[in-house]
């Protein structure tokens, strides 16, 4: 008889999480991208933008982008507009402005996997194989965003090519911080001069967020009640991977995802099996190609 | 503030429809299309299947193959499962089992902007062309637009096992056939009498009389009742009633995917890496 009280209670008092349920407003951008693929360092990066006046902390990022998975509709009502927001969800076709991040999914398997042991979804000797099992088949927690190839996928095939879409490689982001920065100013109308670009850059930078985490992580949104001792930021770098992932989880991610991640210019590390996968998605091609013509990197 | 308590007392109560916000089951299958794509006779043509005890009619089929938005979540809770469900969503990751259906889009915009005069969402002299733009931005519907639909879907599901895609077109020609597809898709064995059987009471003839005796049920209750719901249900109507404009406009927002799709561009001359587009088709079109 009763659906869910609780949830409804929340509902009533305005304070269930926004998610996908969040109203959204024409003047909205949204920073999206899977989870653990560099979210917080470019919110951080584009607060620091906005915001060159003040010191952006984990204590009042929030306030300036706040983030539609931690807050409720009614706190993010209150956020004066022209609103920069963070999501990590799959295509919404009602989201105006996107500034979409990509990061190499054997990275993402492996970064999510500590942070699942931090938040303890998962047992600390979870094997690592079984995780990225899972992750690919959308069996974790995470696959409320969909899996990696879901929600990277739905957002290019849908808006790859628009103007009010702004498509950014991770990898990209650490090897030329201030080039890709430029476009991330650009989007969103901001003057690029040097000089405003690297103050962000070493506002943002991985030492000072780790060093905001140690003393800010315990009252932060996100890492609140959290094991201190994995850290949310993490390495910080590309391609750990290849040292750190077994051979059969690589494996099982490039079969799942593979035409997607070669058209992001992952390289895989296998060959691609000749498999009617490749084949059935190069309807996409056209689109993808375009899309890493204009990224490529020159 | 009062109408939010009402709104929560209903919510509370079950009275409300979940929109797109229901709870999925892992056995749930979903009927998914874009608006005007031939969902409605695919309802009736699988309820007619799964059901020869009882015909389908514009009455009943909200109970037989309900959708979400027509029911309130009380209601929607009585439905026996295995569900099968209606549905116009772009793509969500709930969905585990969805049989797709797509329409030339040329077709589409055609069969909505009638539609939209019927439901008087637009007027009656609207212009087409102007319609036709709308509906290329994706401002015609809540669904995303056909090519933010098709493509979510496509991206992430056409290689699965529980996906499976339809042309209407191709229903529209081989409907035995392609039904059989379904039926084997639901895991369900039926002759060939059956399969006959369902064809012949979802026919556009059967279902026209069916709206025709049922002008209240709820796809067409209050909607002007001289532009009827169950329209040509032909393929290839835009050849002659779309304006050339308006081809080229849905042609070049969409052209890799309608060609991909089988669906032979008039106007707009293929892109230049259409030579792997073109190889593509007939792992469509061929079965």
């Amino acid at each position: 008889m009763m659906y869910g009280i609780k949830r409804i209670a929340k509902y009533l008092l305005g304070t269930d999480i926004a998610g996908r349920q969040i109203a959204v407003r024409p003047d909205d951008t949204f920073i999206v991208s899977y989870p653990r693929s560099g979210n917080t360092w470019t919110r951080f990066l584009i607060a620091n933008l906005l915001y060159a006046d003040r010191r952006v902390t984990f204590a009042n990022i929030e306030r300036l982008i706040p983030d539609a998975e931690a807050q409720s509709n009614r706190y993010l009502k209150r956020v004066p507009g022209p609103r920069v927001i963070k999501s990590h969800q799959y295509f919404d076709h009602r989201y105006p402005r996107v500034l979409y991040v990509t990061r190499d999914p054997r990275d993402v398997a492996l970064s999510y996997y500590n942070f699942s042991r931090k938040y303890r979804h998962i047992a600390d000797d979870f094997p690592l194989e079984q995780y990225v099992h899972e992750f690919v088949n959308g069996t974790l927690m995470s696959s409320a965003w969909g899996t990696w190839g879901e929600n990277v996928g739905t957002w290019i095939a849908a808006r790859n090519g628009w103007s009010d879409f702004l498509l950014l490689r991770y990898e990209d982001m650490s090897e030329r911080t201030e080039h890709e920065l430029t476009k991330v100013a650009l989007f969103f109308g901001l003057d690029p001069a040097p000089e405003k670009l690297r103050k962000a850059i070493e506002n943002s930078s991985a030492d000072r967020l780790r060093e905001l985490e140690s003393k800010e992580g315990g009252a932060w949104v996100t890492t609140k009640d959290k094991r201190s001792d994995i850290p949310f930021i993490g390495s910080a770098v590309a391609g750990k991977w290849k040292s750190k992932l077994p051979a059969a989880s690589v494996a099982e991610i490039e079969n799942a995802w593979g035409p997607l991640m070669t058209s992001l210019g992952y390289e895989l590390a296998q060959p691609t099996p000749a498999d009617p996968l490749l084949r059935d998605s190069s309807h996409l091609e056209p689109t993808l190609q375009t899309a890493h013509t204009s990224e490529k990197r020159g | 503030m009062i109408k939010r308590l009402i709104h929560t007392t209903k919510r509370v109560l079950g009275l409300t429809s979940p929109g797109r916000y229901f709870d999925v089951f892992e056995d749930d299958t979903f009927i998914v299309s874009f608006p005007k794509s031939g969902n409605t006779w695919t309802r009736f043509l699988i309820a007619n299947l799964l059901h020869p005890e009882e015909p389908a009619t514009f009455s009943n089929i909200d109970r037989l193959i309900p959708e979400s938005e027509g029911l309130t979540r009380s209601q929607l809770k009585r439905v026996p499962r295995p569900r099968i469900m209606k549905s116009h969503e772009y793509f969500d990751p709930r969905f585990r089992k969805v049989i797709y259906i797509v329409r030339d889009a040329r077709d589409v915009a055609l069969s909505q902007f009638h539609f939209y005069r019927k439901r008087r969402r637009i007027a009656d002299d609207y212009p087409l062309e102007k319609f036709v733009t709308r509906f290329v931005a994706g401002d015609t519907s809540d669904y995303g637009s056909w090519g933010d639909n098709v493509a979510s879907w496509l991206v992430t599901r056409q290689s699965s096992a529980g996906f499976l895609l339809l042309r209407y077109e191709d229903m529209v020609a081989h409907t035995v056939t392609e039904l059989t597809r379904i039926a084997e898709f639901l895991g369900v064995n039926v002759t060939p009498e059956r399969l006959a059987q369902a064809v012949e009471r979802s026919s556009a003839d059967q279902m026209r009389k069916l709206e025709g005796a049922n002008a209240t049920a709820s796809v067409t209750k209050n909607t002007r009742q001289d532009i009827p719901f169950v329209r040509a249900a032909a393929s290839g109507v835009w050849k002659d009633n779309l304006p050339e404009r308006s081809v080229a406009e849905l042609e070049s927002a969409w052209a890799p995917l309608m060609k991909w799709l089988g669906y032979e561009l008039a106007l707009v001359k293929a892109v230049a890496s259409d030579a792997r587009v073109e190889s593509a088709a007939p792992g469509v079109s061929a079965r």
